[in-house]
């Protein structure tokens, strides 16, 4: 029988709710948006939920972050590794705005480029890479032109 | 169509239209009354980070042939290269110093299209790395039409090291743009083209009413084929030197293999071969890698010319 479990994550007044992120995904997503140093910098409160119950999902992962709002290449970001999380905006405790995030035809340089031999793993050259499918996600190195989806997408991570 | 200023950097990049533009005033430039007069008072920058015997001499020729002028370096290790300057500043600076085009050539892949973003001038892909080498297709699209009067539905066999080999990646891609058109894929399971893209090719190629065959014996395809296209087993590639002298003596074209082939056939190679192409072959009518070669200047001429606005 399925046991059934309460568990909240901190409300937050002010800021933004990433939803219905991939189970497991949600470290990966707040190492890649840098949310650490953010943190660290600013001393507002992260929330990061693992493995949330989701009547859509099964099993979910959520984050929560206060006084923060995304930008366009943050939103990229949640967008490739979680094309279908909700954004949510929150202000004075009321939801504000709610979206689903949306792959863009092009990132910037949030991902490695998978060829050894790529200019870009050998000079500081911001990458930038095409999206040639959105599923699965297979994205082309603006530079030398190689084309890598599953695995061989990793991403840069900040600390 | 105009290629005034237009930066040459991967294939690509261009459409049917404008390959076909430059196929054909590579015809238009051979008759031109003041060829070398054309490009007088122009300067090119030849950035060449990276040893090259065909490509440089002919670009060098070309700009010379239409009466302009060459500078830069050929060998990396004179410049600040040594010095750790980024690629970026380097051609920075030569874009600062008055010349009207970049020529670069690079051991990695995408530094041209950096060139190209560092640089106001246009600057044109001499070869990055295992990526693009865009006059090589060019001259190697121009040579085919020579000899068949056409793009459309030739059968091409191409054969050998189809792992590694930048120009027939970039021969089959260029040739999906053609209507009707039948790859044929010769190379040892080691050394087979990418399936990437084989499967590019056969998606896009089924549409056009053409057709991609793979196989692993030149005697098989030799009777059928228009333009056989051999390249070298690059033994630097392969870990075991014996492979690579047992995939050369498989993939090896003698004369005494050209009785039944067609006659409009021609053998293509981008240079430098080793065994894979015998030296009695020199002499068959078939042969056409030294007028293959020779093409480079004229496509090379063509594309200057294009770029730097003296022909249209």
């Amino acid at each position: 029988m399925k046991r059934e479990r309460s568990v909240t994550i901190a409300k937050i007044d002010y800021g933004i709710v990433i939803d219905h992120i991939p189970a497991g995904k949600a470290y990966q997503i707040s190492k890649v948006l840098g949310l650490n140093a953010f943190a660290r910098k600013t001393g507002d409160i992260i929330a990061i939920g693992i493995n949330f119950e989701s009547p859509s999902m099964q099993k979910k992962d959520i984050i929560k972050v206060e006084n923060l709002s995304l930008t366009r290449n943050m939103l990229n970001v949640v967008a490739l590794i979680a094309p279908n999380a909700t954004i949510t905006r929150i202000e004075d405790g009321k939801v504000t705005e709610k979206h689903k995030v949306e792959i863009p035809d092009s990132v910037g340089d949030v991902v490695i480029c998978p060829d050894r031999f790529c200019i870009t793993n050998h000079e500081q050259i911001a990458g930038k890479y095409h999206v040639v499918s959105k599923n699965p996600l297979t994205l082309k190195c603006h530079y030398c032109e190689t084309e890598f989806f599953g695995p061989l997408i990793k991403y840069k991570e900040k600390n | 169509m105009n290629f005034k200023g237009k930066d040459i950097i991967s294939m690509k990049d261009l459409t049917r239209e404008e390959i076909d533009h430059i196929l054909s005033s590579v015809e238009n430039l051979k008759k031109h009354p003041d060829r070398s007069k054309l490009c007088r008072g122009k300067v090119s920058a030849m950035l060449f980070f990276e040893p090259s015997t065909r490509t440089r001499t002919s670009f060098e020729v070309a700009m010379r042939n239409l009466g302009g002028k060459i500078g830069g370096f050929y060998d990396a290790n004179i410049t600040s290269a040594v010095k750790e300057e980024s690629l970026w500043d380097t051609v920075k600076m030569h874009d600062g110093y008055g010349f009207d085009v970049i020529v670069i050539r690079h051991p990695l892949k995408g530094a041209a299209r950096v060139a190209s973003e560092a640089a106001l001038i246009p600057v044109i892909n001499a070869g990055d790395g295992p990526n693009q080498h865009p006059t090589q297709t060019l001259l190697d699209l121009y040579s085919i039409k020579e000899t068949q009067g056409r793009l459309d539905g030739i059968t091409i066999a191409m054969v050998g090291d189809l792992m590694n080999g930048r120009t027939v990646h970039s021969l089959s891609e260029a040739l999906l743009k053609y209507e009707g058109c039948n790859l044929i894929f010769i190379s040892p399971r080691d050394l087979a083209m990418p399936r990437s893209l084989i499967d590019k090719c056969k998606s896009e190629i089924s549409e056009r009413g053409g057709s991609v065959t793979e196989g692993s014996r030149i005697e098989d395809f030799i009777s059928e084929v228009d333009i056989l296209y051999m390249t070298r087993i690059q033994m630097e590639r392969l870990q075991e030197s014996a492979l690579a002298e047992k995939f050369r003596s498989i993939y090896r074209l003698e004369a005494s293999m050209l009785h039944n082939v067609k006659n409009n056939m021609k053998i293509m190679h981008p240079l430098p071969r080793v065994t894979e192409i015998a030296q009695d072959v020199d002499d068959t009518p078939y042969a056409y890698y030294f007028q293959q070669a020779k093409n480079g200047l004229s496509v090379r001429e063509t594309l200057l010319a294009l770029i730097l606005g003296a022909i249209k």
